[in-house]
């Protein structure tokens, strides 16, 4: 219990720092949002209505009350008015494309990290053979393939040429969110590409992770008495071994989520998914400052978030972390 | 401030450290040392072991191979191309042929020579991105983990948070708000938010190595702390900080590719990412010019495969265990016949 409080405390720490790196970015940066906003008018506005964008950037008052009220605006999830999608706030815009984005790095990450892992084992029990000289290394080299151009052929392949599957968007435009069969699916049936997309770029750090932490398993006392009692091959291998081994896998997965939420922009953009990658870019183009800041405010947030439970899940799996 | 950096440095990352420490087998150089292993007669003797052990090592050779021919093209063949990449070459989407060896992209500029071109930014940026990051990594793990106490808590909090801050999403705050983002402002950039991994494992290092007998004995010897840290600690770093060196410039040439694809990076500028951003901004794929996609692509992904197979290396020569077993035939023989478990391998 212990060992989760002070987790959160750090956590806490982390965010605050994020806020605290939010809030000063742009304000150490050549010509803060509202100045470059204020210059694209050509001095075409009068003493008011300066006023007026300067306060809806904050940036009047001192430094110090202008970072009170930031961090009162975060707190409330109050990140302004889009630029983009006016009059939309926002929070609903980051909210509906997380969503989206959720859905395609939460398919992709959890079947990276099943297949990277099961990979993994089967390259490090078997090590040096056929498998583990062949596949380890090209399955890392695919983790170097930057998701752009993974993404590009895949989109080239089966969208263009073949066209097995979509050219883009997140659900067929005829349809309505609903918990139905048929919408599921066809929500699936969309994420398809993009999915495979980020899956090709990601289980290879799995399965080298994997593998090393077994390897390096393999020559314990532990393991070594396993099989000298006469275990099955299997049994050692996964509830001695493997059971083992996972712990950092876990670990290392909550600090990949915001790699992989990275990975999703550019995948994004490519299969024009409506995720938060895609509005971030839109963002970028129309120099959206307000989105900008948030989307990197709620990234942080879920890394955290992830990171948390796989402090919970750490303390499941592994009973010295109970006692200590 | 203090309870929250205790927090940070119990975490569980650092007791899987200390678990993999404790169970480090000596490494391969170490055994030959100790053991003192003749080593084959050849050219490979007159190097000194660390050298030697990567220089005959298989796909760290290859690896390296790879990287040199990619670093001698982008320096190299944009002499022998009569183009300037930023101008026009030729008329829209000529394929590949006899005048532009690549073909030309949609703008009619010569594909050949802005891979090459782009070569020389994409790998400054990623190398310039790779070394920063690995170096103020070194600085601060090695100061964490050799002055301990409370430097050792405020830093390793940092190093933690710059961990769990997701690196893309923080880049594109910044590189929006500078007008357009050149190489040099993501290079940068990469770099101040990329030095989270090799901080940690280097410190981790450096704790096991402060309390080993030749440190305590420079030490005792009333050797100065700096020297210490340069004389002592730094050359065992070595592979650790190639091994963040090589991560380092592979996430920063992907994270420049990523960031000019989506169109933060500044368009005018030629580097494999912005070819990949102007080829699927002009449809490249759609009206069938290949050519235009390809090259930039193919450059990235050989770039990254070969300093992936040098990962590969740096990695078994840190922990040997990891070799396949075949390579170490020799060593265990020779255990053997002297009676000594060959278990370590």
């Amino acid at each position: 219990m212990l060992y989760i409080l002070r987790r959160v405390a750090f956590y806490l720490a982390a965010f605050f720092v994020a806020v605290t790196l939010n809030f000063f970015i742009p304000r150490i940066m050549p010509g803060d949002p509202s100045a470059r906003i204020i210059a694209s008018f050509q001095g075409r506005l009068n003493e008011a209505q300066i006023e007026a964008i300067r306060a809806s950037y904050g940036t009047t008052g001192s430094m110090w009350e202008q970072y009170l009220s930031y961090v009162g605006q975060v707190m409330r999830m109050d990140f302004g008015i889009s630029t983009v999608q006016f009059p939309e706030p926002t929070s609903s815009l980051l909210f509906y494309g997380a969503t989206w984005t959720l859905v395609l790095v939460g398919i992709a990450i959890t079947f990276a990290f099943l297949i990277g892992t099961m990979m993994g084992i089967h390259a490090a029990w078997n090590r040096g053979g056929f498998f583990d000289s062949v596949f380890t290394p090209i399955n890392v080299m695919l983790n170097a393939f930057t998701p752009a151009v993974v993404a590009l052929l895949l989109f080239y392949a089966f969208s263009l040429q073949l066209q097995w599957f979509p050219l883009g968007r997140a659900h067929s435009t005829g349809l309505s969110p609903n918990w139905s069969f048929e919408f599921i699916g066809n929500v699936l049936y969309h994420a398809t590409l993009p999915v495979l997309s980020i899956l090709i770029v990601s289980f290879g750090g799995w399965h080298l992770g994997m593998r090393n932490v077994m390897i390096n398993l393999l020559n314990e006392d532990f393991v070594i008495l396993a099989r000298a009692k006469g275990l099955s091959d299997r049994r050692v291998r996964y509830r001695y071994v493997a059971r083992n081994a996972i712990l950092p896998q876990i670990t290392s997965l909550a600090l990949s989520v915001g790699f992989l939420l990275g990975g999703a922009l550019v995948t994004e953009q490519v299969f024009n998914y409506p995720g938060l990658g895609k509005f971030t870019v839109t963002a970028i183009e129309s120099r959206d400052y307000s989105f900008i800041q948030a989307q990197l405010l709620l990234l942080t947030m879920s890394v955290l978030v992830a990171n948390f439970l796989s402090d919970i899940a750490n303390v499941v799996l592994d009973p010295r972390l109970r006692k200590g | 401030m203090a309870d929250i950096t205790q927090t940070a440095s119990s975490s569980l990352l650092d007791r899987l450290d200390d678990a993999a420490l404790a169970s480090a087998a000596p490494s391969q150089i170490e055994l030959i040392r100790e053991l003192r292993i003749k080593q084959k007669p050849g050219w490979t003797s007159r190097l000194s072991p660390s050298v030697a052990a990567f220089v005959t090592n298989k796909k760290g050779m290859i690896g390296v191979i790879i990287l040199l021919a990619m670093i001698l093209f982008s320096i190299l063949a944009p002499m022998f191309s009569e183009y300037n990449p930023h101008r026009r070459a030729g008329k829209p989407h000529v394929a590949p042929g006899y005048e532009h060896v690549l073909g030309t992209t949609r703008m009619g500029k010569d594909v050949y020579t802005q891979v090459a071109y782009g070569g020389r930014i994409s790998l400054a940026v990623g190398f310039g991105a790779g070394i920063a990051a690995a170096v103020i990594g070194l600085a601060i793990g090695i100061s964490a983990g050799y002055f301990g106490g409370r430097v050792d808590d405020i830093l390793t909090f940092f190093v933690n948070v710059v961990l769990v801050l997701p690196g893309l999403p923080l880049i594109i705050v910044i590189a929006s708000l500078v007008d357009s983002a050149g190489p040099l402002v993501i290079g940068i950039v990469l770099a101040l938010t990329g030095w989270g991994w090799p901080a940690r494992t280097i410190r981790t290092q450096t704790l096991s190595l402060r309390t080993r007998e030749f440190v305590l004995s420079a030490e005792l010897m009333g050797e100065k702390k700096w020297r210490i840290i340069f004389k002592e600690i730094f050359p065992n770093m070595l592979s650790f900080f190639m091994g963040g060196l090589v991560l380092g410039t592979i996430s920063a040439i992907l994270a420049e590719a990523a960031l000019s694809f989506i169109g933060l990076g500044d368009p005018n500028a030629v580097t494999w990412g912005t070819m990949l951003y102007w080829a699927q901004n002009n449809m490249a794929l759609q009206t069938g010019a290949w050519w235009e996609i390809w090259p930039p692509a193919v450059a990235i992904m050989l770039t990254g495969a070969a300093l992936v197979m040098i990962n590969f290396a740096v990695d078994e020569i840190t922990n040997p265990q990891l070799k396949a077993s075949r390579g170490i035939g020799g060593i265990k023989r020779f255990l053997r016949s002297r009676g000594r478990s060959a278990d370590v391998f």
